[in-house]
C-alpha cells in the first residue's frame, strides 16, 4: 500500500516535469530563429514525450486494475476456476493485461529511467503472484477433473491352453485341447480407443492457463506442474489395473502358476496402457500444448518414461528366465502382444526426446523373441531326453506322443510369429510364394523344426517300445503311435508343414508296423493249420490233425488272452487290423476245417469259424479276457 | 552417442586379449597365471585412474562422484566386465564351471548380478528425480538471470529453490517410495474432499516422480546381500580362477554401492557400513582408497540427512540455500557488491544445470547399457553352465 502511495505522488511530480518540458519544446519550436529541420526534431520529441507520458499513465492504470484483481484472490481461499466462468475469465484478462504491460515496459526499459524500472518491477511482482496462483489452479483442475477409466477384465486372458509337461499329462488330453485351441482373434481391437483422461470441459481452461504462462515465460513452471500432476495420475491407473512393480529377483524366483498369471495380466495391461492410456495421454498433451510447438512431445515423454520403464523391466525379467516347454505359448503370447504394440510405440515415441523408450521397447521385443526361439529349440531336446520310469501297458498311445503332437499342433496357431523368429536364425533362405500365390510351407525353417521334432519323438518312442518284452506288442505300440502322429498331422494345419511326401512315408511306416505285428503273432498260429505242415505219414495223420487242432486252440487262446488286453484306441485302425487278421486266419481255419473235419470229428474242433470271427473282434479292447470264461458262459 | 566414448577402449582391450588367447597354449597353467595377473593389474590401473586421475593441464579432472566421474566409473566397469568374461569363459573347458570352487562361486556371482540389475533399474529412476531437481534449478537460474532482479523474480527463484531443497530432503528421507505411492492413491481419487486436496495442492507438486520399484525393495539391503557372502579366495584357490570371480564380484559391489550412494535410490538406510576388502590385496588398494573417501562423505551427509552424494547435487544444495537467503532478504535496489556475489552464484547454478543437462541422460543410458550388458553376460554364463551340465549329466 505504501509503495502504492509513493507511486501516486511520484507520478504527479513526473507529470509536472513532463508538462514543463512539453511547454518549453513547443515554445522553442514556435521560435523563428530555428530552421525547419530542427523544428521538426523538437516537435517529434514533444510528440514522443506526450505519447510516453500518456502511455505510462495508461499502463500505470492497467497495472493497478490487474493488481487489484490478482491480489483480491490472494486473500480468497476458494479456487478461481471453481468459482465460475466470469471469475476465471476476469482473472485471465487481468493476467494478460499485466503480461502485456510487463512486456511493453521491458521493451522500454533500455533507458535508465528509474520510474519505468520501478513500474516494471511492480508489474513483474504482480505477474509472479498470478503465475504462482495459476500453477495451483492448474494442479487443482487436473486433480479434480482427471477421469478414471476402469477397464473390465477384458476378454484377453488367453484362452489358449496351458500345457503342463509332467507325468500325468492331464492337460494334454485331446478334448481339452480341441476346446481351447480356438483362438480369439483380434476382436478386442475395437475395445481400445482414445479416451478423455481429463474431462473435455476443462481442456479450454487448461489451454488458457498454458497460453498465459507460456506468454509470460513461466513455461518451465507450467511444464513441471503439468508433468508431475500427470505422472501421479498415471500411477493411479496402475493401481486401478492392479499392476504392482516386481523386482527382477522376485520374477526369476517366482513359481510358474504365479508367474503365468502375472504374465497374462501384464499382457492385458500393456495393451491398455499403450493403446488407451498413453495414446490418450499424448492426445491430452497435444490438446493443451500442441499449438506451442514440440513441447507437448517432450512433456509426454517425461510423463510416460518412469511409467513405462518398470513395465518393460518385467518383460526383461521374463526374457532372462529359463523356461520349460510348457511356457512357450505364454512367451509367444507375450511376443505377439509386443509385436502388435510396436507400431503404436513407434508413433507414441517418435521424436528424439523419446527414442530411448522406443529403443528399449524394441530391445525387449528382440529379447523375448530370442527367449521364444531358444525355448522352442529346447523343446526337441526335452523330448529326446525325456525318460519315463513307468511302464506303459497295452501298447496304446503314449502320453508323450499326445503331448508333443498337441503341442506342435497348437504351435501352428502361432505360425506367422514362429516362422518369422526361426527364419531370423536359419541360414536357409525362405522361399517366396509360388506363382499360385500360396507358399510352400514345407520348406520353412519352422517346418524343418517340426519334422525334426517328430523324428526325435519317433526315436524316443522306438526306445520306449523296447521296454515291451513281446515283440508283437512293440509293433502294436509303434503302429498306434505312428498312426496317431499321422492322424494329427493330416487333420490339422500341420499337414501344410509336413507335406504329402512325409504323410505317404509315415502312413507306410505304421502300415509296416501292422504287417510286422501280424507276422510275429499269427504266422506261428497259422502254421498249425496251414497246408505245408500236414504232409506227414498217413498213420499218424489223425493224431497229427488232432494235435494241430489242439495246438491251434491253445495258441489262439494264448493270443486271445494276451491281446484282448492290448489296445488300439483308434476304432478305424482296430477294425482294419481285425479285418486283416480275419481275412488270413478265418480263411485258413475255414479251409482247414472243411478239409479235415471228417477226419478228426467235431469234438476236436473247439471253435467254429463264426466263433473265431467274433473272438477276433475282442482283440485290442484294452481289457484282458480269457476264452475259458467264454466257455463257462456258454 | 555415449557408446562410442568407451567402445574404443574396451573393444581394443578385448581384441588384444583375444590375440593373446589365440596365441597361448590352451590351459597352460603359466599362461593362466599371467592372464590373472594382467587382469588384476588392469583393474588396479583403472581404479587408480578414478582415485587420482592423471593430471592434464588442458582439462581439469572430474571431481569425485560428479556425473562425469560416475560415467567414467561405468566405463571402467564395462571394461573390467568384458575382460573378466574373456578370462573366465573364452577358450576354456566348460566343465571347469561344474568343479569346485567355480561350481559354487559362479552361481553366487550370478545371484549378485541379478541384484545389480534391480539396482540399475532403481538408479535409472533415481536419475529421473535428479532431472526433476535440475528443472527446478533451471527456473531459479531463469529468474535470477534477469537484470535488474526485481521482487517478482526473487520470489519466483525462491519458490523454485525451496521446492528443490524440499525435494532433495524428501528424496533422502523416505526414498520417495512409500509416500509417493500413498500420495498417488489419494491424488485425485474421486471422493477426496477438496479441502484436503487443496491443502496439499502444492506440497507434493515438486516431489520427484515416485520411484517405481517393488514395495519393500531396498537398495541398501541389496548391496548388503551382494556383499554378505563375498569371501576372498584362500590358499591354492587364490591363484586360480576363484580370484577373478572374487575380483569381479567386488567390482560389482563397489560400483553399485557407489552409484547408490550418489544417486537417489529407494531406501538407503545403513549404506554407510561398507563392505570389507582385504588390505593385503594389491589390486584392491585404489578401490579401498575410493571406498574410504566415499564412506567418509556418506557419514558426513548422513548426519545432515540430505540428498545423495552426487557432486552436482551437493553443490546445488549449497548454492540453493545461499540464494534462498538472498531472496528472503530481498529488497530493491540491491547493492552492487551483493549483486555481483549473486551473479557468481547464479553462474555456478547455471553451470551445474548445464552439466546435468549434458550428463544425466547419457548417464541414464549408460546405466541401462550396463543393465543390458550384464543381462547378456549372465545368459552367456548360463549357456556355459548348461553346456557343462549336459556334458556331465548322466545319460540314462
Amino acid at each position: 500500500m505504501e509503495e502504492h502511495e509513493t507511486g501516486v505522488t511520484t507520478y504527479e511530480g513526473e507529470q509536472h516535469v513532463v508538462a514543463a518540458a512539453q511547454h518549453i519544446l513547443k515554445a522553442l519550436a514556435a521560435s523563428k530563429n530555428i530552421n525547419d529541420g530542427l523544428r521538426k526534431t523538437l516537435l517529434d520529441v514533444e510528440t514522443h514525450l506526450s505519447s510516453m507520458s500518456s502511455r505510462l499513465i495508461t499502463e500505470r492504470r492497467n497495472i493497478k486494475g490487474a493488481e487489484d484483481e490478482v491480489k483480491s484472490w490472494e486473500a480468497n481461499h476458494s479456487m478461481i476456476w471453481d468459482s465460475g466462468l466470469r471469475e476465471s475469465s476476469e482473472y485471465l484478462n487481468a493476467v494478460r493485461e499485466i503480461e502485456t504491460v510487463t512486456r511493453s515496459l521491458q521493451s522500454l526499459c533500455v533507458s535508465e529511467n528509474w520510474k519505468q524500472k520501478e513500474l516494471l518491477h511492480r508489474a513483474e511482482g504482480v505477474l509472479q503472484i498470478a503465475m504462482s496462483r495459476l500453477e495451483e489452479e492448474l494442479v487443482h483442475i487436473l486433480l479434480q477433473h482427471t477421469q478414471f477409466f476402469e477397464p473390465e477384465f477384458m476378454s484377453f486372458h488367453s484362452d489358449r491352453v496351458d500345457m503342463v509337461f509332467d507325468e500325468s499329462f492331464v492337460s494334454a488330453e485331446d478334448e481339452a485341447i480341441e476346446e481351447a485351441s480356438r483362438r480369439n482373434g483380434d476382436c478386442s481391437q475395437s475395445e481400445f480407443g482414445i479416451i478423455d483422461l481429463v474431462h473435455a470441459d476443462v481442456i479450454p481452461d487448461l489451454k488458457d492457463i498454458a497460453n498465459v504462462m507460456f506468454a509470460s515465460k513461466y513455461h518451465q513452471e507450467f511444464c513441471l506442474a503439468f508433468i508431475t500432476s500427470r505422472r501421479h495420475a498415471l500411477q493411479e491407473y496402475l493401481v486401478i489395473l492392479g499392476m504392482k512393480t516386481l523386482s527382477i529377483e522376485n520374477v526369476l524366483k517366482m513359481e510358474w502358476d504365479c508367474l503365468n498369471s502375472k504374465m497374462k495380466k501384464w499382457m492385458w495391461a500393456m495393451k491398455i496402457i499403450i493403446k488407451v492410456y498413453l495414446a490418450s495421454e499424448k492426445r491430452l498433451c497435444k490438446q493443451i500444448l500442441g499449438h506451442l510447438g514440440l513441447v507437448y512431445q517432450s512433456c509426454f515423454t517425461e510423463i510416460s518414461k518412469g511409467f513405462v520403464m518398470p513395465l518393460l523391466n518385467f518383460g526383461e525379467a521374463i526374457a532372462m528366465g529359463t523356461h520349460g516347454p510348457e511356457r512357450l505359448f505364454r512367451l509367444l503370447d507375450m511376443y505377439e502382444v509386443l509385436e502388435n504394440l510396436a507400431v503404436d510405440v513407434d508413433i507414441l515415441f517418435f521424436d528424439e526426446s523419446s527414442c530411448f523408450l522406443r529403443h528399449e521397447f524394441h530391445k525387449l521385443v528382440r529379447s523375448i523373441g530370442n527367449t521364444v526361439r531358444s525355448t522352442f529349440l529346447a523343446f526337441e531336446n526335452a523330448i529326446a531326453t525325456y525318460r519315463s520310469a513307468k511302464g506303459f501297458p497295452g501298447g496304446g498311445i503314449h502320453p508323450l506322443t499326445r503331448y508333443v503332437m498337441n503341442y506342435i499342433k497348437t504351435l501352428t496357431e502361432y505360425r506367422d510369429t514362429l516362422c518369422l523368429l526361426l527364419a531370423d536364425e536359419s541360414l536357409v533362405s525362405v522361399p517366396h510364394s509360388t506363382e499360385h500365390g500360396t507358399s510352400d510351407l514345407t520348406f520353412y525353417p519352422m517346418a524343418c523344426q517340426l519334422r525334426s521334432i517328430t523324428t526325435t519323438l519317433e526315436s524316443n518312442l522306438r526306445n520306449k517300445s523296447k521296454l515291451y518284452r513281446d515283440v508283437a506288442l512293440q509293433h502294436i505300440f509303434m503302429m498306434n503311435n505312428l498312426h496317431y502322429i499321422v492322424q494329427k498331422v493330416k487333420s490339422s494345419e500341420l499337414s501344410q508343414f509336413f507335406g504329402d511326401e512325409w504323410l505317404r512315408q509315415h502312413t507306410g511306416k505304421f502300415q509296416h508296423e501292422a504287417r510286422s505285428y501280424e507276422r510275429v503273432t499269427w504266422s506261428s498260429v497259422l502254421s498249425m493249420i496251414s497246408e505245408g505242415s500236414s504232409s506227414t505219414c498217413a498213420l499218424s495223420l489223425k493224431a497229427s490233425l488232432k494235435k494241430r487242432c489242439t495246438g491251434f486252440s491253445i495258441a489262439f487262446e494264448e493270443v486271445y488272452r494276451n491281446q484282448t488286453g492290448w489296445l488300439i484306441p483308434n476304432h478305424q485302425l482296430r477294425e482294419d487290423v481285425q479285418i486283416s487278421i480275419s481275412q488270413k486266419l478265418v480263411h485258413a481255419y475255414w479251409t482247414f476245417i472243411g478239409k479235415n473235419s471228417s477226419g478228426i470229428g467235431e469234438k476236436w474242433i473247439k471253435y467254429s469259424v463264426d466263433d473265431l470271427e467274433s473272438f477276433i473282434l475282442d482283440l485290442f479292447g484294452g481289457s484282458s479276457r480269457s476264452l475259458r470264461d467264454h466257455q463257462r458262459r456258454k | 552417442m555415449p557408446a562410442t566414448d568407451y567402445q574404443g577402449s574396451f573393444l581394443g582391450r578385448i581384441s588384444i586379449r583375444r590375440n593373446q588367447v589365440m596365441a597361448m597354449e590352451p590351459n597352460s597353467h603359466e599362461q593362466e597365471v599371467e592372464d590373472l595377473e594382467l587382469f588384476q593389474k588392469h583393474v588396479s590401473d583403472r581404479f587408480s585412474d578414478l582415485l587420482s586421475p592423471p593430471s592434464d593441464d588442458s582439462s581439469p579432472s572430474d571431481p569425485l562422484l560428479s556425473i562425469a566421474w560416475l560415467r567414467k566409473l561405468l566405463d571402467m566397469f564395462l571394461c573390467c566386465e568384458a575382460e573378466f568374461k574373456a578370462v573366465l569363459i573364452m577358450d576354456r573347458d566348460p566343465s571347469q564351471m561344474t568343479r569346485p570352487p567355480l561350481d559354487r562361486l559362479v552361481p553366487e556371482l550370478l545371484e549378485r548380478v541379478v541384484k545389480a540389475l534391480d539396482i540399475c533399474n532403481a538408479l535409472c529412476l533415481g536419475v529421473d528425480s535428479v532431472r526433476n531437481v535440475q528443472k527446478l534449478a533451471e527456473i531459479a537460474v531463469a529468474a535470477l538471470e534477469q537484470r535488474p532482479i526485481g521482487d517478482g523474480q526473487a520470489r519466483r527463484a525462491k519458490k523454485a529453490l525451496n521446492s528443490l531443497i524440499t525435494a532433495m530432503m524428501l528424496e533422502d528421507k523416505d526414498g520417495a517410495s512409500a509416500k509417493s505411492t500413498e500420495r498417488a492413491w489419494s491424488f485425485g481419487r474421486r471422493g477426496t474432499s477438496s479441502t484436503s486436496a487443496q491443502k496439499d495442492r502444492t506440497a507434493g507438486l515438486f516431489r520427484s516422480p515416485s520411484c517405481n520399484m517393488a514395495k519393500n525393495w531396498s537398495a541398501a539391503k541389496q548391496i548388503h546381500a551382494m556383499s554378505s557372502n563375498l569371501v576372498p579366495p584362500r590358499g591354492a584357490e587364490a591363484s586360480g580362477l576363484a580370484s577373478p570371480v572374487y575380483i569381479m564380484s567386488t567390482i560389482f559391489v563397489f560400483v553399485m554401492w557407489t552409484l547408490v550412494a550418489a544417486i537417489p535410490c529407494q531406501e538407503r538406510n545403513g549404506l554407510g557400513t561398507h563392505f570389507p576388502v582385504p588390505r593385503q590385496l594389491a589390486w584392491a588398494q585404489p578401490m579401498i582408497g575410493l571406498q574410504e573417501k566415499i564412506a567418509e562423505e556418506w557419514k558426513k551427509k548422513e548426519k545432515k540427512g540430505s540428498a545423495g552424494l552426487l557432486e552436482e547435487m551437493q553443490r546445488l544444495e549449497k548454492i540453493g540455500q545461499s540464494l534462498i537467503d538472498f531472496a528472503d532478504g530481498f529488497q530493491f535496489p540491491v547493492e552492487a557488491e551483493r549483486l555481483e556475489e549473486v551473479k557468481t552464484q547464479v553462474e555456478g547454478l547455471a553451470d551445474i544445470c548445464r552439466k546435468m543437462e549434458e550428463g544425466l541422460v547419457p548417464l541414464q543410458q549408460q546405466i541401462r547399457e550396463v543393465f543390458h550388458r550384464v543381462v547378456r553376460s549372465r545368459a552367456e554364463f548360463l549357456d556355459v553352465l548348461d553346456q557343462a551340465g549336459r556334458l556331465t549329466a548322466p545319460t540314462v
